[in-house]
């Protein structure tokens, strides 16, 4: 086995809130206000019972998405789905992709903005890639304590400053809105299909669906915990308020005395933010070693970051664009991959047997 | 031997790569080339922006830290115009993130605040904490002039803003955060505190000889609202002002140009609505106004009863405001609690009595109970005037009675009945 329920467990819980502290917060408060919460909460809910369901799933078979792909339709079948799943992956670090650079530019870089400083992340990312899966778990256990440890000290920075009443009155957007958020931002919501690509390369035991559900379901009650305080702080200007996690901290008294202090939590929080970023790239890799039969995972990593690579460079300074286009457009792409077709895994296994 | 050969080929690429993080000196910076802005004034004029920045410029030294303070001036049409220009100047990388106050001059009263502020809340040009105050004259003038409790001007200005002071209700404390969330909540209000220069030995905030330009009027109990008269004079030119030293080597201030030492106090607040300037609080409204809405530690209250003036120390205090909407009457209910102690008495000593400075009389709380009534009545007022919500109660209704919002949102200030629970005890 390569990859052990309790390292899924860390992944379930710690990528899913670092991947959703940097833009998402922003996005949502300028989609639907004070009431931002309430898409995070549709999302996260409507992910948790399909993570549930896979890992459910999890428990009824042993074999890899590939296998059951592969007895139920055939070889062909699985090599283009997981072929599909490989660009699915890459089209999911672009967004992410994009948001670290502004966020390494904005508080690493403060005078020195150029794209230059962000490359070598790529190599990080190529050498990470051509690791097999059970580096994925060795990541996440190192990641885990780093994660806990910085986020509290961020949020204990910025409890003093949180105004409650900031989100009164509830839910007085218009569903449409509301939902409409929700779906916009689904382009962050990858979860089921990380969960997807480690079955069968974990042993199941008893309540291990439960134990990886309700690890998604804390972090995604970490991220609504996150999204309260930051508009608790900022209120009305909180759409003004870029880099969420990097703002949150700022009123803390002592930061006056001692300058600003939070940027370590920030520094150590950036490395799990890194393995949670490579995760997708590093699924992609997967995928399209399955889909090729080609075994090079070091020659795949390169092709796949040199991908990711060209649209960083082509897209430099068009965040705003892109992001037009994925909250407008991409939520087709990411309900079918990160909603429709785990769920169709079900349907998969019995015609498997 | 491919595999072999790759493994160096990355390595050395890695290398390379790691070594561009050091093409740039680490990021350190020669002191001997630096200058940062550790405050801005910001004054107008013909439809310009004046910025004055105060320096830090470290200088090199063997004997501890040695910083030299400077003002420099620039302008243009927005303040990040001025500040391209200040930079010009100081060879600077043109960022905030140690400007610690933002100085409104009295010119930009005109102006609607935030179109004059709009740049410091831009992205990455300079956090939220920065705190901003106004200023009597021109702020260019007052980060000119020479402070008797501190050699640096901004520093000087920035203790009368202390956060001790905000807990003691001497101060309207506001940075850029707190103005533009309640400029931009449904009350559309804010406010700052007001920067006054007094000559040494005059401790009457605002009733001291003032320097710099006329007093801003209207201390009343109505407090003044529209711009507050004349300018302050002459800026102090295009070029760099004064400068002012610190650390071991000067031990005392350089008075720049021979000007005379002033004292700094903030003890009245400039408010405004809707972004615009609508007048200034005197001392006994702003404390009104202090004691509702910051959490206070220990206020001092000065009050007469039955010929005697007394102060009062108030402790554990505890301010509030409410607005329900009782059978289609708006009520605004304002609260506040606090322990009491005599601090002061104007009386002959007896030292028999000092042991019983904290169980305090109940006419003397009464008293006490009276004065603080009369100050949030005062505050009241002046909100209904003005149409200015600094207490935020349309914020509340908005929150908490949002059905009522529409009908009453308008006429809210005037239409309101205002009650005052104040309950002080002595604190045995």
């Amino acid at each position: 086995m390569k990859i052990c329920t309790r390292q899924i467990c860390f992944i379930m819980l710690a990528y899913t809130v670092v991947s959703k502290i940097l833009v998402y917060p922003t996005l949502l408060s300028s989609l639907c206000g004070r009431d931002l919460w309430f898409p995070a909460l549709i999302s996260f809910a409507v992910q948790a019972m399909v993570v549930w369901a896979v890992s459910y799933l999890c428990s009824r078979t042993d074999k890899t998405l590939f296998q059951l792909i592969e007895g139920t339709l055939g070889n062909i079948c699985a090599r283009i789905i997981y072929g599909l799943f490989g660009l699915f992956f890459i089209l999911g670090t672009l967004m992410p992709l994009s948001e670290q650079k502004l966020y390494v530019h904005a508080i690493f870089y403060d005078t020195v903005p150029s794209l230059l400083v962000f490359l070598p992340f790529f190599f990080f990312s190529v050498y990470a890639a051509s690791k097999k899966l059970t580096n994925i778990g060795r990541s996440a256990d190192i990641c885990l304590p780093i994660f806990v440890l910085s986020l509290v000290f961020i949020f204990i920075m910025s409890l003093m400053e949180v105004h409650w009443d900031n989100f009164l009155p509830a839910l007085k957007t218009p569903v449409k809105t509301l939902f409409g958020s929700s779906l916009a931002t689904t382009y962050l919501f990858f979860e089921p299909c990380w969960l997807l690509m480690f079955m069968g390369h974990f042993k199941y035991k008893k309540w291990d669906a439960a134990k990886i559900t309700a690890s998604y379901i804390g972090g995604g009650l970490i991220v609504l915990f996150f999204l309260f305080v930051f508009y608790g702080i900022y209120g009305e200007i909180a759409v003004s308020r870029q880099f969420a996690v990097s703002k949150i901290s700022l009123f803390f008294p002592a930061i006056d005395m001692l300058g600003r202090i939070d940027l370590v939590a920030l520094y150590i929080l950036e490395i799990a933010m890194l393995f949670a970023l490579v995760l997708n790239i590093q699924l992609a890799v997967h995928c399209f070693v399955k889909c090729t039969g080609w075994e090079n995972r070091n020659a795949l990593s390169v092709i796949v970051n040199g991908l990711l690579l060209a649209f960083i460079i082509i897209f430099d300074n068009k965040y705003n664009d892109l992001s037009i286009v994925f909250g407008k457009w991409m939520w087709i792409v990411f309900l079918l991959f990160a909603t429709v077709i785990p769920l169709l895994g079900w349907t998969m296994k019995r015609r498997a047997k | 031997m491919i595999k072999k050969l790759s493994v160096i080929i990355y390595w050395a690429i890695l290398i390379a790569l790691l070594a561009l993080f050091f093409t740039n000196d680490f990021g350190l910076t020669d002191i001997r080339k630096t200058s940062i802005i550790v405050a801005v004034g910001v004054d107008t004029q013909d439809g310009e922006v004046q910025v004055t920045a105060q320096l830090a410029v470290p200088q090199p030294s063997e004997s501890g830290n040695n910083i030299q303070y400077t003002q420099v001036q620039g302008s243009g049409l927005t303040v990040a115009d001025a500040l391209n220009e200040i930079n010009s100047k100081t060879g600077f990388y043109p960022k905030l993130l140690f400007c610690k106050l933002i100085l409104i001059g009295e010119e930009c009263q005109k102006d609607e605040l935030f179109k004059v502020l709009s740049c410091f809340y831009r992205r990455n040009y300079s956090e939220l904490t920065a705190l901003v105050a106004m200023c009597q004259g021109r702020a260019s003038d007052m980060l000119a002039m020479p402070a008797t409790v501190n050699p640096e001007t901004s520093s000087a200005i920035l203790q009368v803003l202390s956060d001790e002071l905000e807990k003691s209700a001497n101060v309207s404390y506001a940075n850029l955060k707190d103005i533009a969330e309640t400029n931009y909540s449904k009350s559309a209000a804010c406010y700052m505190p007001y920067i006054e220069a007094n000559k040494p030995g005059t401790s009457e905030s605002g009733g001291g000889d003032s320097i710099g330009g006329d007093p801003a009027g209207g201390s009343g109990s109505g407090g003044s609202s529209g711009s507050s008269g004349g300018g302050s004079g002459e800026s102090s030119g295009g070029g760099s002002g004064g400068s002012q030293s610190e650390g071991s080597g000067s031990g005392s201030s350089d008075t720049g140009g021979g000007q005379e030492q002033v004292e700094f106090t903030a003890r009245r607040t400039a408010f405004f609505s809707n972004g615009k300037f609508a007048g200034i609080l005197d001392e006994t409204q702003a404390f009104a106004l202090d004691i509702l809405k910051n959490s206070i530690r220990l206020a001092v209250l000065p009050f007469e009863v039955d010929g005697i003036n007394y102060t009062l120390g108030m402790k554990n205090a505890n301010g509030g405001i409410k607005l329900k909407v009782d059978k289609g009457v708006p009520r605004l209910t304002l609260s506040f609690k606090a322990k009491a102690q005599i601090q002061g008495k104007r009386m002959t000593l007896d030292p028999h009595d000092v042991p019983f400075d904290d169980t305090v009389k109940q006419s003397v709380l009464e008293g006490a109970k009276k004065e603080i009534e009369k100050r949030f009545s005062d505050l009241v007022k002046v909100c209904a005037e003005t149409d200015c919500d600094l207490l935020g109660a349309r914020n509340q209704l908005y929150k908490y009675n949002n059905k009522y919002f529409d009908a009453f949102n308008e006429d809210l200030l005037t239409r309101m009945e205002v009650k005052y629970e104040i309950d002080i005890q002595s604190i045995n």
